[in-house]
């Protein structure tokens, strides 16, 4: 059967490997694929792989991306009918969702007045207890903001602060010492302000090494909403998710079934339409709703591979208005992915990010390993965005499985000219407590050596230094030179 | 003579020598014998000691980045000059340098202003956070060497400053 889109081209308003994952699925389904990009991003693949590019400005690179206006004006330059927006970005912005509608392009995502109501932390949270689901204690500045400070106090400590319109981790805090906590709400505020142009926050208690399990829904514009499993992202720096897993080796199938419904429930109550994730905190036996996220994850993959579907495509058939193809029970996971963010960062300098040239690439592949990539060898590794440059995905029957495929692919996997996360992921997996899924959310806090650099031996040392000694002309010359003068004094004998 | 090769913020010195057509790697009081091969682009045999293993080498000026049995490593090549200098240091000038690379959020002082010691400079992005750089000594504010919105790389200098001289 030949499907009719509403849409022939889509715009893709989004960089790095996001945006070549997105062309990847449009083209395939038959449809034109455009990107936008700033000119830091002019040799990236999704930019090669696209069949058009536009090129976008902005006072940073991030801003050309922020650039609704820009960006809507480009979609109708290249005559796209729909924009996905990816993750980040725009992704979540509710008046760029509007925007598009008002300019009759088709937006890849719930209609803005849901981006409005889950996305913001304070009313979605609102919305999900009235609904019956639980939620955490917590302190709302937009209550009462002249007690905001005594009611976060009266949350306890430690306590998170976050901003109300946040996600991704931007300008959370952490307050151990009630003494420092009208500065640290300042320093959420200012970061609110800058990074979602809303300063508004919120305060909730702080559970000490939770889990963080999230749950993928999809639903269509027929009113029918389905879950797709779990997926466990605990393993975080800086509340940023570094390995991500499905299914969740902390869930008996009672309470895996109880957390997808509720977030299957959430869905259908905020008639949720195409992908969204609903986050829980998880600890003692207990969860409890954390946020929504109105958009595509970053750690969809895991989920794409142990159900066997395209989650882009189904995202533009939603989109396009057609009805799920699948029912609930049609959704039964097979075997156990993991995948693994590859970052441009130092673990062992806590985390600090890093920047260069890409010499050599050479990604891991094989039968259950997945990249996904924004990176060829020869791009600058910059400081303007965010430090991900890929994901590596593995699928296997089991999570031992899983977890020796990802070593080995990490193992595998080449990357020089800029320092990554590779090592460090590798010696993550190898870990006895990961192995055994006791992780947390302070994992790595609590497995400090899992951030630091191994002290090389003297063995791997002299290969090393031999490497480095037979790769430098001079010395290589130097050490050539010497027995061709030796046949020269032999010849001057003669 | 000796060379030398920074691993890890050490300095490790060898020099090369051959006979026939394999190279001998002297590391102190150790002889390693070693040859290397190509076998592709950046790919290499690497044979040390009879055994042979595959190796991935990126040379880029004094660098050499390589990986090696899943780790990668980056040695640089150390000048003579520069092992055996001391670190030259200004002392009139004190600069206040990027902890990390990322972004100017916003700038407290202007050129020529007089600064106290951990003062306030200016305010930089990074990884998503703020953070506070702040004046290494006091002084007075000499170049500001970027503008706000404008991105750094690590150990990049952000604000030069004239330190005060002591009173006589």
């Amino acid at each position: 059967m030949r499907h009719e889109w509403p849409f022939g081209s889509v715009l893709i308003a989004n960089r790095g490997e996001i945006a070549l994952r997105i062309v990847r699925s449009v083209q395939r389904l038959g449809l034109r694929a455009v990107v936008v990009y700033h000119a830091i991003d002019a040799g990236a693949p999704a930019v090669a792989r696209a069949d058009q590019s536009i090129e976008i400005h902005g006072s940073t690179p991030v801003a050309a991306y922020l650039d609704g206006t820009q960006i809507i004006a480009a979609a109708a330059r290249a005559g796209a009918g729909a924009i996905h927006p990816g993750y980040g970005f725009l992704s979540e912005n509710a008046g760029f969702a509007r925007a598009c509608r008002e300019a009759g392009l088709v937006f890849v995502g719930p209609a803005p007045e849901v981006i409005e109501k889950m996305g913001d932390k304070v009313t979605a949270r609102a919305f999900v207890a009235r609904g019956g689901f639980p939620v955490a204690p917590s302190a709302i500045e937009d209550d009462d903001p002249g007690s905001f400070i005594e009611r976060a106090r009266a949350v306890g400590f430690p306590l998170l602060i976050k901003p109300a319109a946040g996600g991704g981790g931007k300008g959370m805090r952490i307050v151990r010492d009630p003494a420092l906590l009208a500065s640290e709400i300042e320093r959420a505020r200012s970061e609110g302000q800058r990074y979602f142009g809303d300063g508004r926050l919120y305060a909730e208690v702080f559970v000490e090494n939770p889990r963080h399990i999230e749950v993928q829904v999809l639903g269509d514009a027929h009113g029918n909403v389905v879950h797709l499993h779990e997926r466990e992202c605990s393993v975080q720096r800086r509340f940023q998710k570094i390995v991500e897993e499905t299914p969740s080796p902390a869930l008996t199938p009672d309470l895996r079934r109880e957390i997808c419904a509720a977030a299957a429930g959430i869905a259908r109550n905020a008639n949720y339409t195409n992908a969204g994730t609903v986050e829980f905190i998880y600890g003692d036996g207990k969860f409890y709703f954390l946020e929504m996220n109105t958009r595509l994850q970053v750690e969809h993959p895991v989920t794409e591979q142990v159900l066997g579907i395209d989650l882009v495509e189904q995202q533009l058939r939603v989109a396009a208005g057609e009805p799920l193809a699948f029912k609930q029970d049609d959704l039964q996971p097979h075997g156990h992915a993991i995948e693994l963010r590859i970052y441009a960062e130092d673990a062992a300098r806590g985390y600090l990010p890093t920047t260069g040239a890409i010499l050599v690439l050479q990604e891991p592949q094989g039968v259950g390993v997945r990249v996904d990539s924004g990176i060829r060898a020869g791009q600058d590794v910059s400081a303007a965005f965010d430090p991900m440059l890929a994901k590596l995905i593995v699928h296997a029957p089991t999570r031992d499985a899983a977890i020796a495929l990802g070593r080995q692919a990490l193992h595998d996997y080449v990357l020089l000219g800029c320092k990554t996360n590779i090592g460090f992921l590798a010696r993550l997996l190898g870990h006895p407590a990961f192995a055994a899924g006791e992780i947390h959310t302070g994992f790595l806090d609590a497995h400090p050596e899992v951030a630091a650099e191994p002290i090389v031996e003297p063995a791997i040392l002299h290969k090393l230094l031999a490497v480095a000694a037979l790769t430098s002309r001079p010395l290589r010359d130097a050490a050539d030179a010497v027995p061709a003068l030796h046949a020269a004094i032999g010849a001057w004998r003669n | 003579m000796a060379h030398a090769f920074r691993l890890d913020g050490h300095d490790h010195e060898l020099w090369l020598s051959r006979s026939g057509s394999v190279y001998q790697v002297h590391v102190g009081d150790t002889c390693v014998p070693a040859t290397l091969t190509a076998r592709g682009a950046h790919v290499h045999e690497l044979t040390v000691r009879d055994i042979s293993e595959r190796v991935v080498i990126a040379c880029r000026g004094d660098d050499v980045h390589v990986h090696l049995d899943g780790e990668t490593y980056l040695l640089r090549y150390s000048h003579s000059l520069e092992r055996f200098a001391g670190q030259a240091t200004d002392e009139a000038e004190a600069i206040a340098r990027a902890p990390m690379p990322g972004a100017v959020i916003s700038i407290a002082v202007e050129s020529g202003a007089s600064v106290r010691r951990g003062q306030a400079l200016l305010i930089i992005e990074s990884m998503k956070m703020e953070t506070t750089i702040t004046a290494p000594c006091d002084g007075t504010v000499q170049t500001l060497h970027l503008h706000v919105g404008q991105t750094f790389d690590s150990d990049a200098a952000l604000v030069t400053l004239e330190r005060l001289k002591e009173a006589p």
